[in-house]
């Protein structure tokens, strides 16, 4: 076994206990903390594979910023955690057989003569760097999806705003700027008016 | 190829070391005889009045999700950032791949000013 | 290779020039929308709508038969998309003026986004409508589903519309990832995603069939849920019940006709030669969908939810077009077969426009006018609308000489052709048991008296729409012959069958 091997099984161990971890943690916060090992160790196993590009954009993007969301809403929901699990032993029939579904079919498609195009599917001109490559593809072939995708964005963003918007006000900080901008006329206005007898209108005291 | 990311490798492997070895060396070496009134929250003498998990503002919310789009956007900036000299340097796509990325980030920039007049990045 | 060693060219802008159109103005009017005040945004709406006239303008001038192919064969621009663009404008526009005075009514609704979305939610359809790639067609996808579920959610205080705006998420993203894994499966197989390009090395016999069965299967599962079809119908009654009805009423008609093209354009004109696989699959969602659409349509008090159900057996009805058009490796009948399917939908999104305009045109703010209840004795309370919707209706039912009649007639005709009786005779027995759901709206419109009698109000240029779409359902029944010409057209020019 090379090296490549060991750091490989090194990774794949980590990814599987922590994969596991996701789905048994009691805690919320802890499953995606696991979530976060599971992605950078999967980053790992990519970057054996030579996918760089797709390794640092895992752990770019969904270990620094879609973990954060998903921290954020995990506290943001307050989920009740025992409620939670009450549902476990009435579901566990259905997912024990999607999940053996879905298992039977990676064994048939890995396991199968399927993908034996796969030797001869890999272009042998990959010699530069895989950011390169795929920088040179998606900037000359692929820029009408590249440029659709950061539509795409556009739209997220909008819809984020439009969806959480802005409700009130909330906290009633002042602004020290405007605070000393104050002037005394703002505070106090004198208003000269002209003196007027107590009519009977006005109750006396004592009445 | 690989051998270029080794050193990557080391450190994240001390990096494991070093966070994992202390909390392994106090669990095996102190002593740890808990009970219930240790293990209980302490709000200043009193019993707890409540859960510590509370709801969250929306507006990490939204910080977090504008900061995924935007995050996206960079990683789109890499690939193009390695072969900006190659794009200069052809004749034919000169400006159109310096034209592309600048249409991109435009697209997005509407979505950056947008979010900042609405007021989407202030606090308050 | 480096870039200067690459075969590329560099792209032509024109074929696209209404895309970039649209973008640009919705950019333009995300820009309007921070600074105008008025609480009505009719700055916005007007532009918007100006923007639809636009972009139909622009596809106008960039008409031709041709078939034009750029972005490195990413973005096919011919007759087809020509005009199912211009009819996506005019039912955005339609759309825009039936939702304005509900959405102005509402506040949460009535905000600039429901423009902008609208306006990303179109240009998601026309990248649909123009895709000749997978990933074109999965992006295009995206940006009008994510539109969707924003508008969906738009009414951040209305619980329904939050729990159907999940629903619709969470379905939705299944559906994407069914598609993109049937998508990556048959390019596991092909080794390309260009949908000319799949074509050709499927002819030529290289690939694997059963992982490209397998690919297909998930790929069909896909634009099923996209189409709203039996199995994968589930989203449809409560999106459309629990939408805003101004939102439901663009799910329930725009998307039917890019989602027509994207399945043609992968099914018809990159895996024709596995035709007999996927047509098996379409004949059985179909039936299905008749089946089930129609008799659940009957159990329904909500008019949005019948809508919904009828909506899943019309879609069943047109899918029944496109399975049917290659009988035995014969191309024959294909043409006759597509074009069928195409009058089928432009004529459901026509109708569904008109049944939906009529629930907005009921409703008030604070009033939905959603039961089936709230539409009895409206010929005493209004007889010129009564009678709108009864052709709409009866329409949508397959009455002889409205215009559903004959798209269901070429629809049958299709089916006939390619020898499966049996096929034409289970979709006209449930059609038949549909005509009742409908006639009952008819019904309660004529016969019952009006729980609340008063008028109805509505904006002129509304009145004027929903009248000239309720004609426009009688008058095309008069004569369907030109749309007919202009279907058949369309699919001549188009596919790569007949080039």
């Amino acid at each position: 076994m090379d090296f490549k091997s060991v750091v490989f099984y090194l990774f794949s161990a980590v990814l599987v206990f922590a994969s596991l971890r996701v789905i048994t943690a009691r805690n919320p916060v802890r499953a995606v903390l696991y979530l976060v090992l599971a992605f950078v160790s999967g980053g790992g196993i990519w970057m054996l594979l030579e996918a760089e590009f797709l390794a640092i954009t895992l752990v770019l993007v969904y270990v620094g910023a879609v973990m954060v969301l998903f921290l954020f809403v995990v506290m943001l929901l307050d989920i009740n955690l025992d409620r939670l699990r009450e549902g476990f032993w009435s579901y566990l029939p259905l997912g024990a057989t999607v999940g053996a579904l879905m298992a039977l079919e990676m064994g048939v498609v890995i396991g199968g003569s399927y993908f034996d195009l796969f030797e001869n599917r890999v272009p042998a001109l990959v010699t530069d760097s895989n950011v390169k490559e795929i920088g040179r593809l998606i900037y000359t072939d692929y820029v009408y999806p590249f440029e659709v995708a950061s539509v795409i964005l556009l739209v997220g963003i909008v819809a984020a705003i439009a969806l959480t918007g802005r409700q009130r006000r909330q906290t009633k900080a002042m602004d020290p700027a405007q605070q000393v901008l104050v002037k005394a006329s703002d505070r106090v206005r004198l208003v000269s008016m002209p003196s007027e007898k107590l009519e009977d209108s006005v109750p006396q005291a004592g009445e | 190829m690989l051998e270029n990311y080794f050193p990557v490798l080391i450190f994240i492997l001390v990096g494991a070391v070093v966070g994992a070895l202390p909390l392994i060396l106090g669990w095996v070496v102190s002593p740890s005889r808990p009970d219930s009134e240790k293990l209980s929250p302490y709000e200043c003498g009193f019993e707890a009045f409540e859960d510590a998990r509370m709801k969250f503002d929306v507006r990490y919310y939204l910080i977090a999700i504008l900061f995924i789009l935007f995050d996206l956007e960079i990683a789109f900036l890499f690939p193009w950032a390695t072969i900006f000299k190659e794009i200069v340097s052809t004749d034919t796509i000169k400006w159109f791949g310096f034209a592309e990325m600048m249409v991109f980030i435009a697209i997005l920039v509407v979505g950056f000013v947008y979010a900042w007049v609405k007021g989407a990045l202030d606090w308050e | 290779m480096t870039l200067a060693e690459m075969p590329f060219i560099l792209p032509d802008l024109r074929p696209a020039s209404a895309e970039l159109f649209v973008l640009a103005m919705a950019c333009l009017i995300l820009f309007v929308d921070l600074f105008v005040k008025d609480t009505r945004r009719t700055a916005v709406f007007a532009l918007t709508q100006l923007t639809l006239v636009g972009a139909a303008v622009v596809t106008w001038a960039g008409t031709s038969g041709e078939v034009v192919y750029t972005f490195s064969n990413m973005y096919v621009h011919d007759f087809l998309a020509d005009m199912l663009k211009q009819l996506l404008y005019l039912t955005d526009i339609i759309v825009l003026f039936y939702a304005r005075a509900y959405v102005v009514d509402r506040p949460l609704l009535g905000r600039g986004e429901f423009y902008t979305l609208t306006l990303f939610a179109t240009l998601g359809m026309m990248v649909m409508i123009s895709a000749n790639h997978f990933i074109t067609i999965f992006l295009g996808v995206e940006l009008l589903s994510l539109s969707l579920y924003a508008m969906v959610a738009l009414n951040r205080d209305s619980a329904t519309a939050a729990e159907a705006a999940m629903k619709y998420l969470v379905l939705g993203a299944l559906a994407s990832g069914l598609m993109l894994y049937g998508m990556s499966m048959i390019y596991g197989a092909v080794g390309s995603l260009e949908i000319g390009e799949v074509a050709e090395r499927l002819q030529a016999g290289v690939a694997n069939h059963s992982i490209l069965v397998l690919g297909l299967v998930f790929l069909v599962a896909g634009l099923a849920f996209k189409l709203g079809v039996v199995p994968f119908h589930m989203w449809i009654p409560d999106v459309y019940h629990g939408a805003p009805t101004a939102v439901g009423l663009f799910i329930g008609t725009a998307p039917k006709l890019a989602a027509f093209a994207i399945v043609l354009r992968i099914l018809a004109n990159g895996l024709l030669t596995l035709s007999y696989d996927w047509q098996m699959m379409l004949l059985i969602m179909a039936v299905l969908s008749i089946v089930l659409g129609n008799v659940a349509a009957i159990a329904q008090h909500n008019f949005k939810r019948m809508l919904a159900y009828s909506a899943i057996a019309h879609m069943g009805f047109m899918l029944l077009g496109l399975a049917v058009g290659v009988v035995g490796g014969d191309a024959r009948f294909t043409l006759n077969a597509y074009s069928s399917a195409l009058f089928y939908v432009v004529i459901y999104v026509l109708s569904s426009a008109g049944a939906f305009g009529m629930i907005l045109l009921m409703a008030r703010a604070g009033f939905e006018a959603e039961d089936l209840d709230d539409y009895k004795g409206l010929n005493r309370r209004n007889p010129w609308f009564a009678a709108m919707l009864m052709m709409l209706m009866l329409s949508m039912a397959g009455i002889p000489f409205f215009v559903g009649f004959f798209a269901k007639f070429a629809v049958l005709q299709a089916v006939v052709a390619s020898g499966q009786i049996w096929l034409a005779v289970v979709a006209v027995i449930f059609s038949l048991i549909g005509a009742f759901y409908y006639l009952r709206v008819v019904k309660l419109m004529y016969f019952d008296a009006p729980a609340d009698p008063t008028p109805i109000q509505a904006p002129l240029e509304v009145k004027a729409l929903i009248s000239a779409n309720g004609l426009a359902v009688a008058l095309l029944g008069l004569f369907p012959d030109t749309l007919m010409w202009f279907c058949l057209l369309a699919i001549r020019l188009s596919l790569s069958v007949f080039a």
